[in-house]
């Protein structure tokens, strides 16, 4: 048991079947990243309806596509990209241990997550209004086209699941607010605040390809 | 825990700062009109670029284990393998445009 730190000197964060941190830091990231990727492939099955409509409805996508908000889209691209900015800040400052400064980095990714869904929630509304819903529920008649439904139920699909997501890395983000106000993250174990990190960029890249498939169709 | 790699204020902000003015440029080349379907080329390039300084600097793949990059990357590729074999059969139907 040469490389195994005695039982005395133990982290309080260190789990027995791990020989250390380092190891214990590296396997749950990559656990993390095992899940990242089944994200990436549920997300993929959405992406895969999307490429085969279009590429059977290409003048659907872009008559449906004036319907959606440019500005409003591009205003919650630049709202994920500073709250993946606030959250890679939190993890820099539970690192340099100022757990003060990493709980507002925190802070500040939750409301900028809370305007997302909140400018989200202004274009769901919209498009209710008029009469857009997803599936059998669609009786909007702007668009003249006879599968005009079938985008927005694409839509609504991508949208939506991204938008669960933010709601679930929002609690992710609380959760690790009130661990670390307790104490139990700090320089020599972060792991939580890595992976929540590592979430919350993920959602924040799927956006990245979202916003120009769905809004910007010229 | 001292071998992690810590993240300087300048690189995060730079990569925030690319971001955005790769998320005004993705915008910007609406405004001309590009053909299809470079459009859609030059829409997907920008994409890829971006969640690829995310992956890289924000995610730390770049100091990270090469190993969780493979991962990642392998990802990508079974989804490019779900696309095209998709692809070859609903871009080549003889029958037509199904009715939905």
């Amino acid at each position: 048991m040469g490389n195994q730190i005695a039982e005395a000197e133990k982290p309080a964060h260190l789990q027995h079947h791990f020989v250390d941190s380092d190891q214990q830091f590296e396997s749950s990231k990559f656990g993390m990243w095992i899940f990242l990727v089944t994200e990436v492939l549920m997300f993929g099955g959405l992406f895969v309806a999307y490429i085969i409509y279009r590429s059977w409805h290409p003048d659907l996508f872009y008559l449906a596509a004036k319907e959606l908000d440019t500005a409003l889209g591009a205003t919650n691209t630049v709202v994920l990209i500073a709250s993946s900015l606030t959250i890679a800040l939190a993890i820099r400052a539970v690192q340099l241990d100022k757990i003060k400064a990493a709980i507002n980095y925190m802070a500040a990714t939750v409301a900028l997550a809370g305007t997302f869904m909140v400018i989200k929630y202004f274009e769901y509304t919209d498009k209710f209004a008029k009469g857009i819903f997803p599936g059998a529920g669609y009786t909007y008649d702007g668009i003249a086209h006879d599968m005009a439904a079938n985008f927005f139920s694409i839509y609504y699909m991508m949208t939506g699941l991204h938008g669960i997501h933010v709601v679930v890395g929002m609690g992710l983000i609380t959760w690790m607010i009130i661990k670390a106000k307790k104490g139990s993250v700090h320089s020599g174990y972060y792991t939580p605040v890595e992976n929540t990190g590592l979430f919350w960029h993920l959602v924040d890249i799927i956006w990245i390809f979202l916003f120009p498939l769905l809004y910007l169709i010229d | 825990m001292s071998s992690h790699h810590i993240s300087s204020n300048f690189t995060l902000f730079g990569v925030a700062g690319a971001l955005l003015v790769l998320t005004f440029l993705t915008v910007a080349v609406t405004w001309i009109n590009i053909p299809e379907p470079f459009n859609i080329i030059v829409a997907i390039a920008i994409a890829v670029v971006k969640a690829a300084l995310v992956a890289m600097f924000f995610m730390n793949l770049y100091w990270d284990t090469k190993f969780n990059t493979v991962v990642f990357l392998l990802s990508i590729l079974f989804l490019i393998i779900f696309v095209s074999i998709t692809l070859l059969d609903t871009m080549f139907r003889d029958a037509g445009l199904p009715v939905y």
